[in-house]
């Protein structure tokens, strides 16, 4: 059929977007870093000094590696249990009702408050409850940035596992109740195979929102230029540190901090693919 | 054997319930976690915010530090509002949506589609890491490939492409999920009676998997009506209200921020917040409606 | 038909400009002045008929679109160095619009005023006044009771001008700093949190006590906080107010007007000040900007500098410009020229 072989044609090009798009930007970073490249070469990854002083110019992207991943990932495993069990509230043990609608719209209203917001919540809120517990000086830290960014991320890991949850075909579910399955036996069996793939997908967006968040961790974080060697010590991220001097910055510092942007595409891709991969062999 | 009388206890009914109750008590307690959090968010912000807002704050333009000053210091509400915020955020996310839902859906068809083939899974995987760049990084590129060359200045077009490209993985990959979770039975009915591929996707995959995709657009719409870095980058800002897409345009997010660095706006900050929740609400109601009339 | 009526109406909406016989200004740059520049702006607007909008991206963002020639001006708290003017595509000059200072706030309840010197501060940012009980603070301030407390210091995280005025004024008064640690937007600081933005230090030092930290005057004297009086070149020792802050600009001024207020020997003065500057190019003539776009821009500087926009600086918190300096800008903005020739009479 003509039309069909056309609208083939049409979607294999639309995915070309997506590429179109992706090889500017690494072509634009690219071309940003090769200053901060061709002065610090491999010796980037692995330096924890970020000196820009003028006439004696060292940066280095250890520690923020270092503080993206320990954020990002603490974000993540603190939120899956939350939307883990949201999701399996609204489009399962509650599907249908009047309070799952109410909850489902209430968490996706988390995802409209701007970054900024939650950077001010976490500082009036939960810093103050962070130094009253004793855990440090003066509630910034590792900790409370991944909280927020938990918080933060929630809506994303919810909205595409409540569909797919929901989505599960009603009768694979009553087959198993026949059985005499119980209802944890159901998901467990069922509804997990099932909705897997989405859940997944899920999860990896909001990673992604996570490791890509800016103005409420640098407002929690501390902004010390240390590796963190504890939960609750300061440290900083990369998209922390680029938003920070972004502005302010110029020749070889604004190299080095496209060169962390650059670097953050890598590692990203590094921590999906672990993430991916891991999911296909526990399944 | 005890072998035999493990297992014998491990599948007795009675177990098997105890497993089913404590799991079904522990979804309780962490979705009640999550939604006193939830709570305890909005409560914050309405608290902070429901004295600022009135009419005045839809309908006129963002103030001037002087006579917030003047206002803060008798005690006063602020004058003003944020309705150049208001306007110029709906402006963006309108021509956002323009470009990134039809691309964004087209693609999850593709990517759904043809869900096994290598070529596919680089792109899915490439949508994916686009979701981890940080909203700044997507702003620099809009600056240097819109802002500079294209428009020759800060322009509401700028902040639109930033902001569609930040909704596109979002659009893509829940538009490729909800389509998978449609029953291939259906998709193999329609075309055995010899439907063309247009109307299959038409007609049969998109209608079924609807709320899946609204879920999708809605949460990339929240997300991007919140986001100020790239704003910054592309759109600027902008003490009026303006409809020319060449010219900087202004956004709720811009005045966040812009109050929170001025000591005599800060307050003002909660009631915009409050407006953008109040925006995000909106629009997932009118999409629950949608899709309910839909049925 | 009635679609496309309604699409071509929308179209042209979105082409045409608000009001199609004003001249509209664009600008980026420092978000010190912010404050000031828009309540300015707006009251050129309603004088002149003429839009501005300013967008307080940072002074490097300010800079860098001027560089790619998006803007009509940038501002900028630091003026460009000789290295960074070379780097610009055209000659640039710089107009100061008003000054601003960097205050010393602190957290320690009870404690209503505390004098510092520029050795006792330095050594407190360098880490090696640790606790508020040392001696040396005990002997500057003889009639306060220090409280056994840790000192937290905090200092910005992102990169500022503030940041900027602040460690070049350590650089002038303190040896070991300058060798140590230098000057800039963005330095390596010795101790201390970092808070993103002038209300994220002023929010830290509010929140922890014994906190000590440094913020832009435009932030500290609206908020009122407690700030430590610095001793100043002439051995006295200052509060910052609108009144010091202007008297630090009473001195020998460059033609060019690139300097930095800090150490100032003035009497009155407070020593860390300094200015803030909107920058064009020498000629106007670049990239098919019109005449007319030209002189729009250089009547709202000339505009800024004079008597009720400066008056409006005062109202808003900013320490105006001495008459000397005024006068100074306005002959600058007279050497701007179009294809050649001088834009304003």
């Amino acid at each position: 059929m003509n039309s069909d072989k056309i609208l083939k044609r049409v979607l294999f090009f639309s995915s070309l977007v997506i590429v179109l798009i992706a090889a500017a930007m690494v072509f634009s970073l690219f071309e940003g870093s090769l200053p901060s490249i061709s002065k610090f070469g491999w010796r980037f990854l692995i330096s924890d000094k970020w000196d820009p002083t003028r006439g004696s110019e060292n940066y280095g992207a250890l520690l923020f590696i270092v503080g993206t991943i320990l954020t990002s990932v603490l974000a993540l495993v603190i939120a899956i249990p939350l939307a883990f069990c949201t999701s399996l509230f609204v489009a399962e043990y509650f599907r249908g009702t009047k309070l799952a609608s109410i909850v489902g719209t209430l968490v996706d209203l988390l995802a409209g408050i701007p970054s900024i917001i939650y950077g001010l919540w976490g500082f009036y809120i939960l810093c103050p409850l962070v130094v009253e517990a004793g855990l440090s000086p003066q509630g910034f830290g590792v900790f409370t940035s991944a909280m927020i960014l938990a918080i933060m991320i929630v809506p994303y890991a919810t909205s595409l596992s409540n569909t797919t949850i929901a989505m599960v075909p009603n009768d694979l579910k009553e087959a198993a109740y026949a059985l005499g399955a119980t209802r944890l036996e159901v998901i467990r069996t069922v509804i997990l195979p099932n909705a897997r793939s989405g859940m997944t997908a899920s999860y990896i967006l909001a990673f992604g929102r996570a490791i890509g968040e800016t103005l409420a961790v640098t407002m929690l974080i501390g902004n010390e230029n240390a590796i963190p060697h504890g939960l609750f010590s300061t440290g900083n991220t990369m998209a922390s540190v680029i938003a920070n001097q972004f502005g302010e910055a110029s020749g070889l510092q604004l190299s080095a901090l496209i060169e962390l942007a650059l670097l953050l595409f890598v590692i990203t891709t590094i921590i999906n693919a672990i993430g991916k991969y891991t999911i296909k062999k526990i399944g | 054997m005890n072998m035999g009388k493990t297992a014998k206890l491990l599948s007795s009914i009675g177990y098997r319930k105890a497993k089913n109750n404590i799991f079904k008590i522990s979804v309780m307690v962490f979705s009640f976690l999550t939604i006193s959090m939830v709570f305890l968010i909005i409560g914050t912000l309405l608290v902070k915010g429901y004295k600022q807002i009135n009419l005045a704050f839809f309908t006129q333009v963002a103030p001037d530090t002087f006579s917030a000053m003047m206002a803060t210091a008798s005690g006063k509400v602020i004058p003003g509002g944020i309705a150049n915020g208001i306007l110029g955020s709906i402006y963006l996310v309108l021509i956002a949506s323009a470009i990134a839902i039809p691309i964004g859906i087209v693609i999850g068809v593709y990517l759904s589609e043809n869900s096994k083939k290598k070529y596919a899974c680089v792109i899915r995987d490439i949508t994916d890491i686009m979701q981890g760049v940080p909203s700044i990084v997507i702003g620099i590129i809009a600056y240097i490939w819109v802002v500079v060359p294209l428009t020759k200045g800060y322009s509401v077009l700028a902040g639109g492409i930033a902001l569609a490209i930040m909704m596109l993985p979002l659009i893509v990959r829940s538009t490729e999920e909800s389509l998978k979770m449609v029953p291939d039975t259906l998709k193999e009915v329609a075309i055995a009676l010899g439907t063309p591929y247009y109307k299959v996707i038409w007609r049969v995959l998109i209608p079924t998997s609807f709320s899946g995709l609204i879920s999708g657009i809605l949460l990339a719409v929240s997300r991007v009506l919140g986001e100020t870095a790239p704003l910054m980058l592309t759109t600027l800002g902008n003490p009026d209200i303006n409809w020319n897409i060449a010219k900087p345009g202004s956004a709720v997010p811009l005045l966040i921020w812009q109050f929170y660095n001025d000591p005599n706006m800060v307050n003002l900050i909660w009631s915009s917040t409050i407006f953008l929740m109040g925006f995000v609400l909106i629009i997932n109601l009118i999409s629950k409606w949608i899709g309910a009339k839909r049925k | 038909m009635k679609k496309s009526i309604v699409l071509v109406a929308l179209l042209s909406l979105m082409t045409l400009s608000n009001k199609v016989s004003a001249q509209s200004i664009s600008g980026a740059g420092a978000t010190f002045p912010e404050p000031f520049y828009n309540a300015a702006f707006a009251t050129y607007e309603r004088v002149a008929h003429a839009k501005v909008t300013y967008g307080g991206i940072g002074s490097g963002g300010g800079i860098r679109s001027l560089k790619d020639m998006i803007v009509d001006f940038g501002a900028s708290d630091a003026f460009l160095t000789s290295q960074e003017l070379r780097e610009m595509p055209a000659p640039i000059v710089h107009i100061p619009t008003c000054s601003g200072a960097v205050v010393v706030a602190y957290n320690l309840p009870g404690v209503k005023e505390i004098k510092l010197t520029p050795t006792v501060l330095a050594s407190i940012f360098l880490g090696q006044i640790k606790n508020w009980n040392h001696p040396a603070l005990k002997k500057l301030n003889p009639g306060v009771r220090f409280p056994n407390m840790e000192i937290t210091v905090v200092h910005r995280s992102d990169g500022s001008g503030t940041t900027n005025m602040f460690t070049d004024y350590l650089t002038k008064v303190n040896n070991v700093w300058r060798s140590k640690i230098g000057a800039g937007k963005t330095v390596n600081w010795p101790v201390g949190v970092g808070a993103k933005g002038n209300p994220g230090v002023a929010g830290a030092i509010h929140q922890t006590e014994g906190a000590i930290g440094y913020v832009g005057s435009e932030y500290a004297f609206a908020q009122r906080e407690p700030s430590a009086l610095i001793q100043n070149k002439a051995g006295k020792f200052i509060k910052a107010t609108v009144a010091s802050t202007s008297a630090a600009a009473k001195g020998k001024i460059p033609a060019d007007t690139r300097v930095m207020l800090n150490n100032s020997s003035a009497p009155t003065a407070y020593p860390i000040a300094g200015f803030t500057w909107l920058l064009i190019y020498k000629d106007q003539a670049y990239n098919n900007r019109s005449l007319a776009q030209a002189q729009a821009t250089l009547e709202l500087i000339d505009w800024m500098v004079s008597r009720n926009a400066q008056g409006l600086a005062v109202k808003t918190n900013y320490a105006p410009l001495p008459a000397g300096v005024a006068a100074r800008a306005k002959a600058i903005l007279r050497t701007v020229t179009y294809k050649g020739k001088r834009i304003l009479k």
